[in-house]
């Protein structure tokens, strides 16, 4: 009697369970369109050009830097910053850009492993990549990696969230993005919009194999969906999303296989993502190096990348005007190709970077600190070398673009550019 | 406040601290009610802090947020010795391990990489993955194989009901460290079946 009544509960009990499950699982809508960014141009008649460093912390290594616009105009960048990538002390940085002044902020720290493991009641032993989105309700999210164990294919995702522009951040959560441990899920492109409102986060798998995938996310920062943009093996990561239009875009990402040529490879879509296309290598060279790319208004694509298939001491502007098909380069932001050629002693590393720092800002006072800064980072068990990488550039309301990048792994450089300086350097191309 | 989600992730860590407390050699020789103090002792132990974490969110750091399958199977071997009750039934035990072992096997080698399709976006709310769990379940309560039918049930319900921060559903079913289990008990069991 007794074993007949718990089965009967039991029977009643899987019924309703797997009805609410059936019902939650036929509620789930993914979007079926992107958002392409709302872009106004302004029309200037001076073609701006300005570069300045983001960050002033001196003696440090910083990298894996990113931007994004606040409501009033004014640029807020994250990156990470500590004694060493990796390090139990590499904290999130900020600084906020006022661009009638053109001048950043003094850097602060947003969030540190300490502040994060207490959040999110795990272990945390360092932190990386900070990725900021806005989501459809205004707020101000930031994305940034987290890794309990081993290294960089150990991690996850770590996300905070703020109501006041990045003055003020909440506790950390934790997004679930993978079967095993949760490892493995890293970011560093930026976010993507759909039209409901939720949000596409591209970022890419590192265990055992590279790919890159595309999450999903609604506004509450819920995952929603997981899609896969590469099978393992073909040594695609960290994707950056080129939206055309609500249902065609393009994404490059970071070639990190063995096979010559090293480009970065593309994957498109012309369904809003329900299909990709196979992956293919693009006419962009690449180096195992970050890439940032852009749509600009008018059906353009700009590209920030090492443009070359070796180091990182050459940083390009590129343009497309075929849709991502043939790329050329419309400006050399850094260019140290000509060092390679022998040895860089201390004092000819030292004379180069016075003049690095000049160029980046005229108005900083005190060049010595940065160079001695910088070659503490980059003369070491290696020769002095340079290294200009991981760029991400956005596009502000008003139409410049701006673009941030880890200047020989000591500090964040900060690019400002117009439409009218672009439009005065296509017309030079040939 | 810490979020509920971080309170049902620390308290799956503390049944495995716990679990394994229950299995050294001392516990065995322990009578019932010593038996329950020494869990309970190693269970408040785990939720207390020192530096800034208490053990059971560094296990949690290593481990993740164990499956609702695990859960229901580390409380079924620390709580049998207490209340006196029987060994559940084989069958329905192997078919459950079998059921893991497979599950793993379909879901990790492509989820990390191997080919284009990911399974684990299926745990995002594929009807199919519920429809195909429902059809396992109903197949398992008709053999009578109450421990499968349970399991899959109450893992779908704390899939639904947000019971973890992971939203896959893949998530509530199947952990790394169950399917080395499910996969070790199995080729233990075949080998005690070719041994008799």
């Amino acid at each position: 009697m007794t074993r007949r009544l718990n089965n009967k509960l039991l029977l009643a009990f899987m019924l309703i369970a797997f009805g609410a499950g059936l019902f939650k699982a036929f509620n789930l809508h993914p979007s079926k369109s992107f958002q392409p960014p709302a872009q106004g141009v302004e029309k200037n008649s001076a073609a701006i050009f300005q570069s300045s460093f983001v960050s002033s912390k001196q003696n440090v290594q910083t990298h894996a830097s990113s931007v994004i616009e606040l409501k009033d105009g004014r640029l807020r960048a994250f990156w990470f910053s500590g004694s060493r990538e990796g390090a139990g002390d590499v904290e999130i940085h900020s600084a906020v850009f006022d661009p009638a002044r053109g001048q950043w902020s003094t850097e602060q720290a947003v969030v540190s492993r300490e502040d994060t493991q207490r959040s999110l009641m795990r272990y945390v032993k360092k932190l990386g990549n900070p990725v900021p989105a806005r989501a459809a309700d205004g707020t101000l999210w930031l994305y940034y990696v987290t890794v309990s164990m081993g290294g960089w294919a150990g991690s996850s995702i770590t996300a905070i969230t703020s109501a006041d522009e990045g003055e003020t951040w909440s506790p950390a959560r934790r997004l679930i993005t993978s079967p095993f441990l949760n490892i493995s899920t890293l970011l560093k492109g930026a976010p993507i919009s759909y039209s409901d409102g939720t949000m596409g986060l591209p970022v890419y798998h590192e265990f055992i194999s590279k790919f890159g995938e595309l999450l999903h996310l609604d506004a509450s920062g819920r995952v929603l969906d997981k899609q896969r943009l590469t099978a393992g093996g073909n040594g695609a990561l960290q994707p950056v999303m080129l939206v055309k239009n609500p249902t065609d875009a393009l994404v490059l990402m970071r070639y990190a296989g063995p096979d010559a040529p090293h480009r970065a490879i593309s994957v498109a879509t012309r369904d809003a993502g329900q299909h990709w296309t196979a992956p293919a290598k693009s006419a962009l060279l690449n180096p195992d190096s970050a890439l940032a790319a852009l749509v600009l208004p008018d059906g353009r694509m700009l590209a920030v990348l090492n443009n070359i298939e070796q180091q990182r001491d050459a940083l390009s502007l590129m343009v497309s005007a075929d849709g991502g098909v043939s790329w050329k380069t419309v400006y050399p932001l850094e260019d140290q190709l000509a060092e390679r050629k022998q040895p860089l002693d201390n004092a000819h590393f030292d004379k180069i970077l016075q003049g690095l720092v000049k160029d980046t800002d005229a108005s900083a006072a005190n060049v010595g600190s940065y160079v001695a800064s910088t070659r503490r980072t980059m003369c070491g068990e290696q020769p002095c070398h340079f290294e200009f990488s991981y760029p991400y550039m956005i596009q502000a309301r008003n139409g410049d673009i701006h673009l941030v990048y880890t200047w020989n792994r000591s500090f964040i450089k900060h690019v400002r550019f117009d439409q009218a300086w672009l439009d005065r350097h296509l017309e030079k191309m040939p | 406040m810490m979020a509920f989600t971080d309170m049902t992730g620390l308290a799956g860590s503390v049944i495995v601290i716990a679990a394994v407390a229950a299995r050294l050699p001392v516990a065995a020789r322990l009578h019932r009610p010593y038996f329950s103090l020494l869990l309970g002792v190693v269970a408040i132990a785990a939720m207390i802090p020192f530096g800034d974490l208490p053990l059971a969110a560094y296990v949690r750091g290593i481990i993740g947020d164990l499956s609702i399958v695990s859960l229901v199977l580390l409380l079924q071997s620390m709580t049998r010795p207490l209340c006196g009750w029987p060994r559940p039934d084989v069958q329905s035990r192997v078919a459950l391990l079998a059921l893991v072992a497979l599950g793993a096997v379909a879901l990790y080698p492509m989820a990390l990489g191997a080919g284009l399709f990911d399974p684990y976006r299926l745990g995002y709310g594929s009807p199919w993955l519920v429809g195909a769990l429902l059809l396992i379940a109903l197949a398992a309560y008709f053999r009578r194989m109450v421990l499968v039918a349970f399991c899959l049930t109450l893992a779908v319900l704390a899939w639904v009901a947000g019971w973890y921060e992971s939203t896959n559903l893949w998530d509530y079913l199947l952990d790394p460290l169950l399917a080395i289990y499910a996969t070790g008990a199995l080729v233990a069991h075949g080998a005690r079946r070719l041994r008799t």
